[in-house]
């Protein structure tokens, strides 16, 4: 009886998200001390690079495709403009620097099923169990913005804001989810707005 | 003489039930919803044809789908997200019942247990689980009553609040349940 009530309760346990965006989240941090209302002017670049593990060793660097670009920026730029910033060219001596990357993870679940090995039928005498695989893959777009006069002790520049987003990759492209995790970025930092 | 009949007939009392909880304070803050999702397996000696014995397990999950929303931690990261709040409690007590009526069709009871009650709160954001536990020193009254159908065999309704002193990473946790079920009369 302890058996089946543990069953059934175990059968209607809470299931939890249903859809791929549930899954997606949005995450700012920012510079509490930096007066983001005292600048008007920024620059973004017109690609996203993709970060892969090739850069360190020489590489070049990798960008994300041109139409999924255009999409995004003009996301950020949309929001940006509505923040009361201006965006110029970068050798028009901007107040901030807009820098978006981008890069996939892909985790890999692998476990051995250890009761297979007690049936003579499926491996007679010590075969090997079999091996469960299951991937997941995420895809994760970071904003910095950088202010090109202020440097890290080893020169690096210091984002004084950072927007990530993240989620589970499809293989289909989704503006619809991109750009609502875009506008949260920005909703969720009034600091950022501009006189 | 069915009087008699009854109250012999009663020794050893194995109650299954099921179970609905409800959190208070720290659990209730976390998670609002009523737990719909829990059983008690209580067993009872009777020592005395009015005083039972033995032990309570039981198990409540609850549980909530928080809405799309924004937390912040440390006043510069904000996370905005949905959130699974799970959590699991696990109270396996000792206990004593003292019953009013025995051998009359309904008995009310009323008992206290202690014991320790494992509580595991797992909270889940994207793809990542915040699991918190604890091992409570716990305390648990309870009221109800016994309505006997047959000699070996009653329904059960009762209400007990279970209270988890702080422990591990979690502060008190304290539900309510309302409980009901089937009791097995063995000899």
């Amino acid at each position: 009886m302890l058996l089946a009530l543990g069953f059934f309760l175990g059968g209607c346990y809470p299931q939890g998200p249903e859809y791929v965006e549930d899954l997606d989240v949005v995450i700012t941090n920012h510079n509490a001390d930096y007066d983001f209302s005292a600048k008007g002017t920024y620059a973004m670049p017109d690609k996203i690079v993709k970060i892969t593990g090739n850069l360190s060793e020489g590489d070049a660097p990798v960008f994300i495709p041109d139409a999924v670009a255009a999409q995004i920026l003009s996301q950020i730029e949309s929001n940006m403009n509505d923040l009361g910033y201006t965006r110029v060219d970068i050798d028009a001596d901007p107040d901030l620097l807009l820098t978006p990357a981008s890069w996939e993870t892909t985790t890999i679940l692998y476990w051995y099923d250890y009761w297979y090995w007690w049936w003579g039928g499926y491996y007679p005498g010590w075969g090997y169990p079999p091996v469960n695989v299951s991937t997941y893959t995420t895809g994760t777009l970071v904003m910095a913005l950088v202010d090109p006069t202020i440097e890290s002790a080893n020169g690096n520049p210091i984002p004084q804001w950072t927007g990530a987003i993240n989620g589970l990759l499809t293989g289909v492209y989704d503006p619809i989810r991109v750009n609502k995790a875009i506008d949260q970025a920005y909703t969720q930092s009034p600091y950022l707005k501009t006189n | 003489m069915l009087v008699s009949t009854l109250v012999s007939a009663q020794n050893n009392l194995t109650t299954l039930q099921y179970s609905m909880g409800f959190g208070t304070g720290d659990l209730g803050d976390h998670i609002s919803k009523t737990s719909f999702r829990g059983f008690t397996i209580d067993y009872r000696k009777l020592v005395q044809p009015n005083v039972g014995v033995g032990v309570d397990l039981g198990w409540n999950v609850f549980y909530e789908e928080m809405p799309y929303a924004t937390y912040t931690t440390n006043g510069s990261t904000d996370i905005t997200g949905k959130q699974y709040r799970y959590q699991n409690q696990f109270p396996m007590l000792v206990a004593a019942d003292y019953y009013l009526k025995p051998g009359e069709k309904i008995n009310p009871f009323a008992g206290l247990g202690i014991g320790t009650m494992y509580s595991l709160r797992n909270t889940d954001m994207n793809l990542y689980t915040l699991e918190q536990d604890a091992w409570h020193f716990a305390l648990r009254p309870e009221v109800g009553a016994l309505i006997q159908a047959s000699p070996d065999f009653s329904f059960s309704v009762s209400a007990k609040y279970y209270h988890g002193f702080e422990a591990g990473d979690l502060a008190s946790q304290g539900y309510f349940t309302l409980n009901f079920g089937f009791v097995f009369d063995g000899e």
